[in-house]
This record gives C-alpha cells, sequence and structure tokens, in this order.
C-alpha cells in the first residue's frame, strides 16, 4: 500500500489520478483498474479508493478509444457516414445502423418498402441475440466460468453466419441503406434462420440448468450492484438496466419505429435491481427476439429490398432537424440529426446507452467490494467504442 | 406536460409533430431558467437522454433532451449562449448523469457548466487546444436555417415578444438551404 503522507508530497500519475487522490481519506489505497484490465472488455480505466477490500469511491476514466464520429459525421455525406454506425458499437452493429438511417429517412421523408421492414427487423433481432450471447459468455468469464463462453460462441457462430448471407460482413455490418437493406435474401437466409430457431430454442433451457441455476454464479450476482429506477432516471440509464429494475421501458414499445407494432412479444421486466435481474432481463430478451424473428419470417413478404426512388446516398438533406431511437442491445439508442440543406449533416449527436449505463457505475459500487466491482461491470454491458464513440 | 412547460416561463415553446422531427415539445429557456426546468422534469420523472451542442450564428445552442418512460413526451430544451462567453449553470446537481453529457459538451465546445462537480476532460486529451464541433465562422448556419418553426408541422404555444431565432430565414441570394424546411424529395434528389 502507498504510504498517505506520499499524497502530500510530489503527485505521480495523470491529472485525473492526481486530483482523485486529493479527495481521498486517510489510509485508503488508490488503485488504477484498467485501461488494459480483462474485465473492462475493451480500454476502459475505474480509478477506485480502497478501504480494504472495499470502494469508498469510484471514477471511470474514458476517453481511450474516443475517435471522434460525431465530427466525421459533419465532414462526410450523410450515406458515406453510414459504415461509422458499425463501429460505434460493433455487438449490435445493426441497431445503429437503423439509428443513423431512421433519422435519414424521418428527415428525408423517405419511404422504406414492406419487405424492407421485415428484413431490418430480422437482422436487427439476430443481432440482438448474437449481441446477448457474447455479454453472456464474456461476462461469466469475467465471473471465473470459462466454459460458457464456448457454448455462446459456438451458436453465435450460427448467427454469424446466417447474417453475413445478405450483409457481407461478421461484425461491423453496414447493411442498411436509406430506404430499405443493401442487399436482398436468398432463400437459404430465412431455411437457415428456420432451422437456428429450434436449434436456439432447444440451448436456453441447457443454459439455465448449465449456468442461470448455478448456485456459485447466483451467490457471486444476486443482491450485488443494486440500480434501483430512482437512479436510473437521474442517469438516463436505459435498457437491460432499467428493465432490471422493474420499469417495463423498451423504445420498441414506448416509440415503436419500423414496424415493431405489428409483432406479439413481451418486455421482459425483473424487479430485483441487481446483477442477476439484468442479468435475467437479457436471457429472456433473447426467447422474445427469437419470436419476433419467427413472425417476422413467416410474414416476410415478397418486393423490393430498397426503395429505388430514394435519394443518393451521397446527395443533399433537406434542412431540418430530427431524432430518431431505437432500442439497442444496451439500450436506448439516439441520433439526433440536424442539416442546413448543405452536403453534409450541420450535426450528428449520437446518444449511445452504455455512457448513461456506466456513468452511474461511481455511485452503484460505493461500499461494495472490489471483486463485486467486476460483477457490476459485467451487468451493464459495456462496450466501451461506443461509450466513448 | 403543456401546463407544465408553460409555467417554466419559457422564450419559446411548440409542441412538435413527432411523425417528422421524433420530438414531442421544444422550448428555449433562458439560462437562469435552466437548473429550475431541470427539477421540474425530474419531478415529472423524465429522464434526460443527452446534452449537445450546436454552433450556429447566433451563438453556442446546448441542447439538452429528456424523455418520459412511461409515455413518450420527448422535450428538446434549448439554451443559447454567446460565443464569446459561453457559460451555463450545471444541471448535475439535479440529474447525476448531466455531468458526463456536461463534460463532452465543455470539450467539444468549450462551453463552462458553472457548478459541474468534475468538470475536467471527458473525452478529449486534457491541455487540447480547440474544440472539435465549433465551426469556423463562415461555415456556421444561423439556427432558423436549420431548426426554423415553418415547414415541421409544429404548433407554436407561445413566443416572448422579441424571440425571432426561429422566423423563417429571408431568402438570400445563391443559397439553397433557405428553401422552406420541408420540401423533402425535391431538396434530396437535387444532388
Amino acid at each position: 500500500m502507498r504510504d498517505p503522507e506520499a499524497r502530500q508530497g510530489t503527485p505521480t500519475g495523470d491529472g485525473y489520478t492526481c486530483r482523485f487522490e486529493q479527495g481521498a481519506r486517510e489510509g485508503t489505497l488508490i488503485l488504477n483498474m484498467g485501461p488494459q484490465h480483462p474485465s473492462t472488455h475493451g480500454v476502459l480505466r475505474v480509478l477506485l479508493e480502497l478501504d480494504g477490500e472495499y470502494i469508498v469511491r469510484a471514477e471511470p476514466v474514458l476517453g481511450y478509444l474516443h475517435r471522434m464520429h460525431e465530427k466525421m459525421g459533419e465532414v462526410k455525406a450523410a450515406g458515406q457516414f453510414m459504415p461509422n454506425m458499425g463501429r460505434v458499437d460493433y455487438l449490435h452493429a445493426l441497431a445503429w445502423n437503423w439509428a443513423y438511417a431512421g433519422a435519414v429517412e424521418r428527415l428525408a421523408d423517405i419511404k422504406v418498402p414492406e419487405r424492407a421492414e421485415y428484413l431490418r427487423v430480422i437482422v436487427t433481432e439476430l443481432n440482438r441475440i448474437s449481441s446477448h450471447l457474447l455479454w453472456w459468455g464474456a461476462y461469466l468469464l469475467d465471473l471465473g466460468a470459462f466454459t460458457p463462453i464456448m457454448y455462446a460462441f459456438d451458436d453465435r457462430e450460427k448467427l454469424l453466419d446466417i447474417l453475413q448471407i445478405p450483409t457481407g460482413s461478421r461484425l461491423t455490418y453496414s447493411y442498411f441503406r436509406f430506404g430499405g437493406v443493401y442487399a436482398d435474401v436468398p432463400d437459404s437466409f430465412t431455411q437457415r434462420i428456420r432451422e437456428f430457431i429450434p436449434h436456439m430454442r432447444s440451448r436456453l433451457p441447457m443454459y439455465k440448468a448449465l449456468v442461470t441455476d448455478n448456485m456459485i454464479l447466483r451467490h457471486r450476482i444476486e443482491d450485488v450492484g443494486i440500480i434501483p429506477e430512482e437512479m436510473c432516471v437521474r442517469y438516463g440509464a436505459t435498457g437491460p438496466v432499467v428493465r432490471g429494475a422493474g420499469v417495463p421501458y423498451d423504445v420498441r414499445r414506448a416509440e415503436p419505429y419500423g414496424i415493431y407494432d405489428r409483432f406479439d412479444f413481451d418486455i421482459p421486466v425483473h424487479t430485483e435491481c441487481c446483477s442477476m435481474a439484468r442479468y435475467m432481463v437479457r436471457i429472456d430478451e433473447m426467447e422474445q427476439s427469437l419470436r419476433i424473428v419467427e413472425q417476422a419470417v413467416a410474414q416476410l413478404p415478397a418486393g423490393d429490398h430498397v426503395n429505388a426512388k430514394a435519394p443518393k446516398p451521397t446527395g443533399k438533406l433537406p434542412a431540418g432537424e430530427t431524432y430518431f431511437a431505437v432500442e439497442g442491445a444496451r439500450g436506448k439508442i439516439g441520433v439526433w440529426l440536424v442539416s442546413d440543406g448543405g452536403k453534409t449533416p450541420y450535426r450528428v449527436k449520437l446518444r449511445a446507452p452504455g455512457f448513461s449505463n456506466l456513468h452511474l457505475f461511481a455511485e452503484c459500487a460505493r461500499g461494495t467490494l472490489l471483486a463485486d466491482a467486476v460483477a457490476i461491470l459485467g451487468s451493464l454491458d459495456m462496450v466501451i467504442p461506443e461509450i466513448d464513440r | 406536460m403543456e401546463t407544465m412547460l408553460r409555467a417554466l416561463n419559457p422564450l419559446y415553446l411548440a409542441r412538435e409533430d413527432a411523425t417528422r422531427t421524433g420530438l414531442a415539445w421544444t422550448v428555449h429557456l433562458a439560462p437562469q431558467a435552466l437548473q429550475g426546468a431541470a427539477r421540474v422534469f425530474l419531478d415529472a420523472g423524465l429522464h434526460l437522454e443527452d446534452i449537445c451542442g450546436l454552433d450556429v450564428k447566433e451563438g453556442l445552442c446546448i441542447v439538452y433532451h429528456f424523455d418520459g418512460m412511461e409515455a413518450f413526451s420527448r422535450v428538446e430544451v434549448r439554451v443559447m449562449v454567446p460565443h464569446d462567453a459561453p457559460e451555463v449553470s450545471s444541471i448535475a446537481a439535479v440529474y447525476a448523469g448531466a455531468e458526463w453529457h456536461e463534460r463532452e459538451t465543455a470539450d467539444f465546445y468549450g462551453v463552462v457548466f458553472t457548478g459541474n462537480p468534475n468538470p475536467a476532460p471527458l473525452l478529449m486529451p486534457e491541455g487540447m487546444q480547440g474544440y472539435p464541433l465549433c465551426k469556423e465562422p463562415s461555415a456556421r448556419a444561423s439556427l432558423a436555417a436549420t431548426c426554423a418553426t415553418e415547414g415541421r408541422g409544429a404548433e407554436v404555444l407561445h413566443s416572448e415578444d422579441g424571440f425571432t431565432l426561429l422566423d423563417a430565414p429571408a431568402p438570400a441570394p445563391g443559397a439553397k438551404q433557405e428553401k422552406p424546411a420541408r420540401k423533402p424529395k425535391e431538396a434530396a434528389d437535387d444532388a
């Protein structure tokens, strides 16, 4: 442990550490967790003040993956910015595709053909499952269980194979176009989804028996990291975080976009406010996404996959402003698009759900064990590139 | 909602057409009215979606988005501050989540949020010169060129005397953007 008196002398570390040290109590330890810690999934750094094993204060330090996407949005034509979306959140890239395409379509009043609406739902929900699967495997890895991620990646691999058919990529999708999607799908696409749905449904009970009902996991995450509704409202936390606090808030219901109002699905809610509640919300959501995909594949109409009359991707947007929100795997994604009618958008604001979700960590972690910090961070399902943008 | 927003003494208040803008309400507030408004929004159960800036001719427009969890009610709150003294009071004491959004806006635009509990850079390196999202004065559009009331289906409920920021711009020679805001197909196709 560092000598407390050393804090009075020449400061060490960068500005964040120096400032953080100034508010420290006597006899506590200042610890930098990250930015290269395996449980921070990318490069998140958390400054911690520890009293023994207990967290007195915490402060996440961001910016290690900041790429200034919002500036790129201002210097490229609207269509040229679309590939950036898959790089903002690489786990649910298609939801970000949708948020940006939706904002442009709403601003320029571009209609989307029926078939494209269904394809959007199918790929976005499959992508949500693949995001939740990766979170599930990685979270258990953080908690010391090595095997689950092998199962998760087995299923995820099948999903990536399916998504690769229309999108041509496996991670940083750029499949949406203004007025539709990039490519139509062959019959093999729907056929493989029809095979995947029963397969996934046979796996979910096994995951429950193997992992979710496991007492070691439950002792590790139940009643850990309490995030009540009131805290979610103050921080703007959404997605599984707020639904784990008993609030059935889901953009697909609250502010329906695309054709989500046509499908029969539930919004899973758990009321315990702890890491286990957030865990259960995501597990339950996988089944709901399967239900949506099942209905969408059954109803998939024939027709165009893109509006042939849609403006060119490099075209000008009409002047005006618009906000478009979608439900990503981590919560509410928002794009605020402002145009003055010029060649490039005037302003593109990206609202990342992880940004607000992670912010409450400092308050939530106060007084918990250091080992629980990992259980709490993982339960927030962070994607650092999205938080830093 | 309308009664609540009117009680904030806004400079401007409009009910928006959500199918066109994704917003339910637009409010312009004087900087000193912001904190009180935040408290009202929190008591009404609205959550903070984001805080961002918009660099326009008339000044720096600081934009706050709030929304309800029980019913869609997105409010866009705009506060205009001058370029040479961009300062507004922090709402982090009310909405804890505002702290990071304000730090980000400070990084990108140089806005000073008085009372922010931790005004260190959030995403930009410490000691960086300049603000990446501030525009060259020649590249700035007027607020009305982007967010004019006209042509977006908004219903203006209140506009203070002398509030002209959102009046449709007078046609300027050679400027395409001066067309009414909503002529989507033609404007988008002429690229």
